[in-house]
């Protein structure tokens, strides 16, 4: 657009706050300004640093200064995290404060005490910054329309987290429910650049639609750790690197170092910690870890007072730490998005570039983290696919519906249908979701006395709730969010954390392992509780936490494809790796971007098959499977397979003589649902969506003492309805969350569609070099855990390496 | 089927993957903890479970009696989940039951969830007593061979790194513990404090529960 000579802003009420500051207004916040204030709905796309968060406040303000007799709520404000918004808080209160404006803020979120949410329903703020969760809560109380009738925005913070996943579908829900009860109400979205915007744009605004965007010209500055070590042919811990990586720290004021999982934090700190010759002030941070301990930690941050952090996800979005110097990132971060939303978390300032540093832990992930560089370079983001909405949110917003007042389900439905990922919501599917709510919807009626919502006999349209009592379980139950169960952990009196129920099973009294840093022995469970007291043991468990598996994004793996086809750049690697890649084309080949390699090679009295797909961990593991069926039926006698994000191999019996037959759209569409049977894929979704649709009740830590929370194993509820009742909707709602999901059932499709005729077979005498990874996978997913000392690994290691002839490349 | 043998008291019992005690030499039909109509009675507090446990119950039920044709069906304790649970039980079914009683005697044994409930038709008692053994919900103190249940045992196992939990038979030299045979029924570990309590915690035979067929640990 054209921005006007003379800037609208210079007449704002905060134009005074900015010019004291120094600071000038940014044109996205100009061209905002201007698209909201003539009735658009509205995303803005910036980096960390382009005053984001006062960007969609800039109209609301100005609203509020001139309507000087407005009373009520006029503007939500969206966050993702809790912490995020106190943040927003904070930042708010700084120019109002100043400028002594009369404009009322406040947060809402699960940490507000009842007294204070008390207060703000009875009196609400003009501004108020909360969560989706406890915006839906708010839209379950009776009085939810008068409190929401006037309010004029909506402001949704971090959009880009808000747009595949079930939160996503909780808050569209929510945010069409606001729109109906105040028709004039404006949305703005503010979002991490995005690759595609126009998709944000869809799922947000309705109004005149507008994108805003503003792109840093200053790219980040992200190298690879230069190691003398050698890089592991594979594991995830990145043990060979660690005097490198502590000498970078020691190089940086405020380092913070990023991994994937809580174990490998916990490994990381514990590895730091036994070379920390110099005594620096080392701390560790992710979400399982206790809220104080946390808090803590971010305070000791914010204010410069530790030297580095070894934290997970938990640290990624929001909060500016204004003083980190520099970021490590260790192991992939399988998608281009994650790493630069980490990588942002570095200086905070817009025109000096933000440094990281990346250390690949095996071969793969250093041309990965090449690969995500050269990227980034060219400003070449990840995709966010919009998914459509699933089913067991709308149950529960269809029972908050409930809990607010009786309502029409005609104008329910087509109030739901508005919401972008329920556009395609079937009437019929809709009622069943209804009738989930009602009674369970089953066929069987044995429970037309016990409903909890019932049609009124003068209008068969309108739904009420049986009784008041139910609103509690409503609100016991909110949110899409389903933890796997947890365990608090005390030492002596004091609470570490949560930790999960599974990995305390696998103990016995007296064992050690790691939590929060500290070296822990396993006393007692009771109640619920963990005991432990402080331990001196050197060998040690670290906690599993399953889940949250990032599988490659399909950008990263096309551009990891063309990376390992350019063998001009080669040369450019460290040795180790241009020796790997050159004894794989010597040996077998290298693939083309398009080609997909497959290897055949005896081994062990055993058949060999590899294939290099890139297709990331989850599709991989379908096709393994898949495989595993197809090899069957030709009676090749298969053993078993190993995926990763790059390949799987399978072993067998036989020779695997042929696979071009095998590998087709056909495999998938023949044993799918085998799979999803056999691997308990729906099963353990089909828990989430008993859960999320308020069916069974949620297990709140500290309920379990007081017996009043029925449990039940949702596999029980999960078989017998399998086998009385195959097609309802929580069955058909746990398959499609599958096959979104879990399974990457798009992306394997469409593989499948095009890999017969760009299959390269390669029969080999022994392993190839790209092979070897890989194929150690076999041996440490094989091993049990007892086994997997060091020694054992480096033992198995030189044995392969000595079959691949690639001894000599160390 | 399949079945274990177990030697109890002197006597020989085979245990069944149904979760099933047959006690051959009296030709005897031993169940416990059937929990019928546990969903429906916790529809009153709007937790719908799927329907269909009463009608699996009684349909495991019928398949046994159709193949053992036992002269004695004893129910260990309760049958029934609570004072809703006939409301689930369809008439067919009742009329299916007056069938098979007559062919087979049955005990209804009343437990802590059905002491105060009748079905028309059937005998109930505290406790039974047969030769050397009593059939009882939960133990009592008496020099007799005790078969009870209420606790519905499991038993967790661990083996290569890996955990799990299984339904079991369970007993000591005097007391012996059946498994649940209901639908939607949890357990509870042979090692916690409850059971412990009854049947200590040493020289236990466990008999951990497959797909089809009963384990001997």
């Amino acid at each position: 657009m054209n921005i006007n000579k003379s800037n609208p802003l210079l007449l704002h009420p905060l134009n005074k706050w900015m010019k004291k500051k120094k600071w000038s207004w940014f044109p996205h916040q100009i061209e905002t300004f201007h698209y909201v204030r003539t009735g658009s709905d509205v995303v803005v796309f910036a980096p960390t640093g382009a005053g984001k968060t006062l960007t969609g406040f800039i109209n609301p303000i100005d609203d509020l200064i001139k309507l000087t007799k407005f009373k009520g709520l006029h503007t939500l404000y969206i966050s993702p995290l809790k912490s995020l918004a106190n943040d927003i808080v904070r930042n708010l209160e700084k120019p109002i404060k100043e400028l002594d404006l009369n404009i009322s803020f406040q947060v809402r979120t699960g940490d507000t005490t009842p007294y204070k949410k008390q207060k703000q329903k009875q009196k609400p703020p003009n501004i108020l910054i909360t969560t989706p969760e406890s915006l839906a809560l708010l839209n379950s109380y009776e009085n939810a329309k008068e409190f929401f009738h006037n309010l004029k925005y909506i402001i949704i913070d971090e959009i880009h987290t808000f747009l595949d996943n079930k939160r996503a579908d909780l808050l569209s829900l929510n945010i069409e429910r606001l729109q109906t009860f105040s028709p004039n109400l404006q949305r703005i979205g503010l979002s991490a650049t995005l690759k595609n915007k126009q998709d944000a744009k869809k799922w947000l605004c309705r109004k005149k639609p507008k994108i805003v965007s503003y792109e840093n010209s200053v790219l980040p500055k992200i190298k690879i750790l230069e190691s003398k070590e050698r890089i592991p042919w594979s594991g995830h811990m990145a043990t060979y690197s660690i005097n490198e990586i502590y000498k970078e720290i020691m190089k940086s004021k405020l380092t913070i170092i990023f991994v994937n999982t809580r174990a490998q934090a916990e490994y990381m700190f514990k590895n730091l910690w036994l070379i920390n010759k110099k005594k620096l002030k080392i701390a560790v941070h992710h979400g399982s870890l206790e809220k104080n301990l946390r808090l803590k930690v971010e305070n000791n941050l914010s204010k410069g007072l530790v030297d580095c952090v070894v934290a997970t996800s938990s640290l990624e979005l929001g909060l500016d730490y204004g003083d980190v110097e520099k970021i490590i990132q260790v192991g992939a971060t399988k998608g281009i998005n994650r790493l630069l939303q980490r990588v942002g978390r570095s200086n905070h300032n817009l025109n000096t570039p933000s440094k990281a540093i990346l250390v690949p832990t095996n071969r793969f992930e250093f041309i990965e983290a090449k690969a995500a560089i050269e990227e980034i370079k060219k400003n070449n983001l990840d995709k966010i696919d919009l998914k459509e909405g699933s089913f067991d949110v709308v149950a529960q917003h269809i029972f908050a519906t409930a809990c607010a007042g009786q309502f029409n389900i005609n104008d329910l439905y087509k109030e739901i249908i508005k919401a972008y990922p329920y556009k395609k919501l079937k009437l019929n599917d809709f009622k069943q979701l209804i009738n989930l709510i009602q009674d369970g919807g089953y066929i069987l009626k044995n429970y037309d006395q016990f409903k909890r919502i019932f049609q009124l006999k003068e209008n068969k349209n309108i739904y009420k709730l049986v009784n008041k009592r139910e609103t509690r379980k409503y609100r016991m139950n909110v949110g899409t969010i389903i933890e796997n169960p947890m365990l608090k952990i005390k030492l002596g009196t004091k609470t570490l954390g949560n930790i999960e129920e599974v990995f305390i099973q696998n103990l016995s009294q007296g064992d050690s392992f790691i939590f929060a840093g500290q070296v822990l022995e396993f006393q007692s469970m009771k109640n619920n509780l963990v005991q432990v007291k402080r331990s001196k043991s050197l060998i040690s468990k670290i906690p599993s936490y399953s889940g949250g598996r990032m599988p490659l994004s399909t950008n990263l793996a096309n551009s990891v494809r063309a990376l390992l086809a350019k063998s001009n750049m080669w040369d450019l690697y460290p040795e180790q790796i241009t020796e790997w890649l050159k004894r794989q084309k010597y040996i077998s080949k290298i693939p083309k971007k398009d080609e997909y390699l497959v290897e055949q090679f005896p081994r062990k009295k055993n058949f060999y098959t590899v294939i290099y797909t890139f297709a990331g961990w989850h599709a991989n593991q379908t096709l393994g499977f898949l495989l595993l069926r197809g090899f069957k039926e030709f009676n090749y006698k298969p053993l078993g397979f190993v995926a990763n994000d790059y390949a799987i191999v399978l072993w067998s019996l036989k020779e695997v003589k042929e696979i071009k037959t095998i590998l087709n759209l056909g495999l998938l569409d023949k044993h799918l649902d085998n799979y999803l049977e056999e691997t308990s894929i729906v099963k353990r979704l089909f828990r989430d969506n008993a859960i999320i649709s308020c069916l069974i009740e949620r297990r709140l830590p500290g309920m379990e003492k007081t017996g009043k929370q029925v449990l039940f194993s949702s596999d029980l509820i999960y078989t017998v309805l399998k086998k009385n009742e195959p097609d309802h909707i929580l069955l058909k709602s746990s398959y499609e969350d599958a096959k979104k999901n879990m399974i990457d059932y798009d992306r394997l499709r469409e593989i499948l569609k095009k890999i017969d005729k760009k299959i390269i077979l390669k029969k080999l005498t022994s392993i190839s070099p790209l092979a070897v990874p890989i194929i150690l996978e076999i041996n440490r997913e094989n091993l049990s855990k007892k086994e997997t000392d060091e020694y054992i690994l480096e033992d198995l290691e030189n044995e392969i390496l000595k079959e691949a002839n690639v001894l000599s490349i160390n | 089927m399949y079945y274990q043998l177990i030697n109890f008291g002197n006597e020989e019992f085979h245990a069944y993957p149904n979760k099933s005690l047959y006690w051959k030499r009296l030709n005897t039909l031993i169940v416990s903890d059937l929990h019928i109509g546990k969903s429906i009675s916790y529809a009153k507090n709007k937790q719908f479970l799927p329907p269909y446990d009463t009608k699996e119950i009684l349909n495991k039920i019928f398949v046994s009696l159709d193949k053992i044709k036992p002269s004695n069906l004893i129910v260990v304790g309760d049958l029934l989940h609570d004072v809703f649970s006939t409301l689930s039980i369809k008439d067919q079914d009742y009329k299916n039951l007056s069938q098979y009683m007559k062919n087979t005697d049955f005990i209804w044994i009343k437990g802590n969830h059905d002491k105060n409930i009748q079905i028309e038709g059937i005998k109930n008692f505290t406790n039974y007593k047969i030769e050397k053994f009593l059939f009882t919900h939960i133990p009592i103190e008496t020099s007799l061979f005790q078969i009870c249940g209420h606790y519905h045992p499991k038993v967790k196992i661990s083996h290569r790194g890996k955990t799990i939990f299984k339904t079991c038979f369970v007993h000591n030299e005097k007391i012996f513990i059946l498994p649940s045979f209901g639908i939607l029924t949890g357990g509870l570990d042979i090692h916690s404090k409850q059971i412990s309590d009854v049947l200590g915690k040493n020289n236990l035979s466990i008999y951990p529960v497959g797909q089809d067929k009963v384990y001997k640990l």
